[in-house]
């Protein structure tokens, strides 16, 4: 910083540079703020769609298995049918209590993760073949 | 930083004697610095704005996807259940034609739906992709400008302007990458109806129970 010879008069006028300064600095930060807000809204919804998309499409999966089973089923009294049908009763409240509309739930992880566990529970308790798994499509290795 | 000084106490109080020639240079170099500042503030503008509204945008957009899927995974869900239904009931036939090809053609329903929303998460809309085609907009006003100064000046019509509305409201662009092919020019709701009522025929062909038609009809 140069020294000024001045006095108060160079004191006026470091202090009008810096005013100019800060005065364009802020007109381009709230042009650029409004600007960023447009793209980061865009932005967000395309991941979130693709994101949203890729849950929504395992959860209802699971749901529509799920309650298809238990009409399957519903009119069986034994044991195992039981037992199956209790197991699909589990899986649907899980899907129910499961914050799928809330992408910045804690929980979600870890609620997908006793889905899925859930779910080949069930699999295997019905018999579902092996190669059912060409079926499923799931989404998991996505980050939430 | 001297250079400034002089460019600005010329226009005020006279107290450096400067040809006209210099005072230009420097109204140059004053313009010029100054618009560096509106450039560094619009940029540090973009990432905090960005960083403000992207989880909010994150959030909406994931409830849009999440209902575009919601109707098409349960029924891909039901007839894969319907599927494996007939093979464990009658492990010595194929499963019938029926069902895998409603199967496969459910799949391929939203196997459509996600490459949509993929293609329009690789190719987003040109107005995103290109960050600084307002940045030419950014016009510096001449240091001697009114606008902008001393408070109380910015009504101006190009000063301070506002630039696009936040809108929220707007459906997302839906991209229909396979509007030209031969049985896909229905809209994707036309045809999640029809395989809606092809899986209720195919659970009445196969006499599965009355409860799984509400089911589907309630999809």
């Amino acid at each position: 910083m140069e020294k000024m010879s001045g006095g108060s008069v160079g004191e006026d006028l470091f202090d009008s540079i810096v005013m100019a300064d800060e005065r364009f600095r802020g007109k381009g930060y709230r042009e650029g703020f409004e600007r960023g807000s447009h793209r980061g809204l865009l932005e967000g919804r395309r991941h979130g769609a693709s994101h949203g998309a890729k849950l929504s499409s395992e959860i209802s999966f699971y749901y529509g298995f799920a309650v298809t089973w238990k009409c399957l089923l519903q009119h069986n009294t034994d044991v195992k049918s039981k037992k199956r049908l209790k197991a699909l009763d589990t899986l649907l409240g899980l899907i129910q209590d499961c914050p799928q509309s809330d992408p910045q739930s804690v929980k979600l992880q870890e609620d997908m993760d006793r889905l899925r566990a859930k779910f080949r529970q069930v699999c295997s308790m019905i018999n579902v073949p092996a190669d059912f798994k060409d079926f499923v499509k799931t989404s998991e290795g996505t980050s939430f | 930083m001297m250079a400034w000084v002089k460019a600005i106490s010329y226009n005020g109080e006279d107290v450096f004697d400067e040809s006209a020639d210099d005072f230009n240079l420097l109204s140059k170099e004053w313009a010029s610095n100054m618009k560096k500042r509106v450039r560094d503030g619009y940029v540090d503008g973009v990432d905090a704005g960005e960083e403000a509204t992207l989880q909010l945008g994150f959030n909406q957009g994931h409830r849009e996807g999440a209902a575009q899927t919601a109707a098409v995974g349960r029924l891909r869900g039901i007839v894969s259940a319907i599927c494996c239904w007939c093979q464990i009931q009658h492990p010595e036939s194929p499963v019938p034609v029926c069902v895998t090809s409603l199967l496969q053609q459910v799949t391929q329903h939203e196997d459509r739906i996600m490459a949509g929303i993929r293609d329009a998460l690789e190719n987003p809309p040109p107005s995103v992709s290109v960050v600084s085609e307002s940045m030419e907009d950014l016009e510096v006003e001449q240091a001697d400008s009114k606008c902008c100064g001393g408070g109380g000046g910015c009504k101006d019509t190009g000063c301070c302007k506002e630039g696009e509305k936040i809108d929220l409201g707007a459906p997302l662009p839906q991209k229909k990458p396979f509007s030209g092919s031969t049985d896909c020019s229905s809209s994707s709701s036309e045809s999640l109806d029809l395989l809606m009522q092809r899986c209720i025929d195919v659970v009445l062909e196969l006499g599965l129970p009355q409860e799984l038609i509400s089911c589907i009809q309630e999809l």
